[in-house]
């Protein structure tokens, strides 16, 4: 494992490498671009970084206006506040509309652990999946961040992208985000675990742990949690016979959920939904609220032992 | 008179026409902001906006958004006799996949730039378009038209601030003010007077005008963006259902149903004023020879 990336930084440094070649990209920031990884692109671009001050809802409306007219605008600020604050700006402006605009929740999940529960994020994927139309992108490590940017500017159309502000160690090689196409991490043959987004740190190593007790699991990164990969999915849980999935989100609505509504229909399967209980977290230092929510690497480790062994 | 006014006036009752038309079709609607706003869409479809009806897409047309989505039948009218889509569409109004919904719907009918319907978006989405169209150096311009009773919503003060901020000089934004909404006068149910002082104090440039005259209509939108720099803000004073006597300035007439006999008395009275202008147009005409 090389050293720690800073997920903001790094998207920043992303979406400004892109916009370098692509000159249909523009930023909007509600005062937080330089939180959200965009100081160095207000800095190159000047001309294409639009501040709006703290007016989601507007910046929204705005992103719609903009994308119509061909430009890609790219929107970052603190999660609760592209989600749910805007929603209907972001369903009707964006997903009803089809407009190929960009929202990314920066701080999700339980990022802003001290902040209390109006920061944290914990029903974004859920309410945003809702909407037809709109990927939501939930990359887990700097790698597949970079390729989530990628493939986020690269589509047509609306999309959410969640990232945290943790440093994120490198997981993976990095490989292309495809849209509804999963990640086969490990193979095992006990039960299936899939995550998604920054809580991936705390998965794989359960799984590591897991593995060592002898627990064969058979793990699947899903970076766009609002479209499946069903093939992926259903394969694996046939093998397996036991799900558990595992995010930073409430285990209502989420990835979790998803994953329930494909198996209940096309793969009936047990699962086990790891996730943050469905209630106002408290606030605390973030690992103390990984701990809470039983998130933590041992907290996952003692969730999948107990369900493998019902 | 002029010609250009008595033109707009003869095409602006050709329109209310047709929103009764849609009406005669689908049995309701919402009539009231649709007859109000009237004449000002049709100042912007046949006079002042450029667009091509053979070209919906064209990416050097100027835009026009209903933020009041609920006066759809009036865009509707409007559209379908600039000619961007067949008058027979009319009577599809109020059927089952119908491209003309109780909302628009820009991914149905041609020359609609936004699905509205859901009050305080239009301002923002519009204030996106002005400023992406300056950013990519097109000279068109966005026209937006709000209602009064919407304007509570508070999104609608953040594209205020927005464009103000931004020197969206090619917006102009019309408030069909006809000082009604569903449960009664606006000014009862939630004043925002004055409307032009607030958005003027945001940094826009405003004139007030008698938005059922086609001249002051005319005038008005002749003259923005009335200061460079600044975003243009139009309160047009209108009467709510405009042309029918018997609705006229009524709440109730918001949303329509007709009675037995109001149709009827809708479509004479319509009529009569087409024929009437007709005729004066004829006159002008036989006099010029």
């Amino acid at each position: 494992m090389s050293g720690l990336t800073d997920p903001r930084k790094e998207f920043g440094r992303a979406v400004t490498a892109l916009a370098d070649d692509n000159e249909r990209i523009v930023v909007l920031s509600a005062d937080s671009g330089k939180s959200s990884g965009f100081g160095e692109f207000a800095t190159a671009h000047p001309d294409r970084y639009f501040e709006f001050g703290i007016m989601e809802q507007g910046v929204t409306g705005i992103a719609s206006g903009m994308a119509s007219t061909g430009l890609i605008p790219v929107f970052a600020a603190i999660a609760p506040f592209v989600t749910s604050r805007n929603y209907e700006m972001f369903r009707n402006d964006l997903g009803y509309m089809r407009q190929n605009a960009k929202i990314v929740g920066r701080n999700g999940g339980f990022t802003y652990s001290d902040l209390g529960a109006t920061h944290h994020s914990l029903e974004d994927y859920a309410i945003i999946r809702m909407i037809p139309g709109v990927v939501v992108f939930a990359p887990s490590d700097p790698g597949e961040l970079r390729s989530c940017v990628a493939a986020m500017i690269e589509h047509d159309g609306p999309t959410y992208t969640r990232i945290g502000a943790q440093p994120l160690p490198d997981l993976f090689d990095e490989e292309p985000v495809v849209i509804g196409k999963g990640r086969h991490l490990r193979e095992g043959s006990d039960v299936t675990v899939i995550t998604t987004g920054y809580i991936t740190t705390e998965t794989v190593a359960a799984v590591d742990l897991l593995t060592e007790r002898g627990i064969g699991v058979d793990l699947i990164g899903m970076p766009t949690p609002s479209h499946l990969d069903a093939e992926l999915i259903c394969a694996s849980a046939a093998r397996t016979g036991a799900v558990v999935t595992v995010e930073e989100h409430y285990v209502t609505g989420g990835l979790g959920g998803a994953v329930a509504e494909l198996l209940a229909q096309e793969q009936p399967t047990r699962m086990r939904l790891v996730g943050v209980p469905h209630a106002y977290a408290p606030s605390g230092p973030y690992d103390g609220l990984l701990e809470y929510a039983g998130l933590d690497a041992a907290g996952i480790v003692r969730q999948v032992t107990e369900f493998v062994s019902r | 008179m002029s010609d250009r006014v008595a033109n707009l006036e003869l095409i602006a009752a050709r329109c209310r026409r047709n929103v009764v038309r849609m009406i005669e079709t689908g049995h309701s609607g919402h009539l009231g902001g649709a007859m109000s706003a009237i004449d000002v869409l049709t100042a912007l479809y046949f006079d002042i906006m450029r667009v091509d009806p053979a070209r919906p897409d064209w990416p050097e047309r100027d835009r026009f958004l209903l933020s009041a989505g609920h006066k759809a039948m009036g865009q509707y009218a409007v559209l379908a006799e600039r000619g961007f889509f067949d008058t027979s569409l009319l009577d599809t109004y109020g059927a089952m996949r119908t491209a003309l919904g109780g909302h628009p719907d820009m991914h149905k009918l041609p020359g609609v730039e936004a699905n509205t319907g859901a009050l305080g978006h239009g301002l923002s989405i519009a204030t996106g378009m002005a400023l992406g169209l300056r950013k990519q150096g097109i000279a068109a311009r966005v026209f937006v038209v709000t209602g009064d009773g919407e304007l509570p919503e508070g999104s609608n003060w953040e594209a205020a601030a927005a464009a103000a901020h931004h020197g969206a000089d090619n917006l102009v934004v019309v408030v069909d003010n006809n000082d009604l909404q569903i449960s009664g006068r606006v000014s009862d149910v939630m004043s925002m007077a004055p409307i032009a002082g607030k958005f003027a104090a945001f940094g826009w440039a405003t004139r007030e005008i008698d938005g059922n005259d086609m001249s002051q209509v005319l005038e008005a939108l002749d003259a923005t963006p009335f200061e460079s720099g600044k975003p243009s803000l139009i309160v047009a004073h209108t009467v709510k259902a405009k042309g029918l006597a018997f609705a006229e300035d009524q709440a109730a007439y918001h949303y329509w149903k007709p009675k037995d006999d109001e149709l009827a008395r809708a479509v004479a009275e319509l009529d009569a004023r087409i024929a009437q202008l007709e005729n004066s147009a004829k006159q002008l005409e036989g006099a010029v020879k």
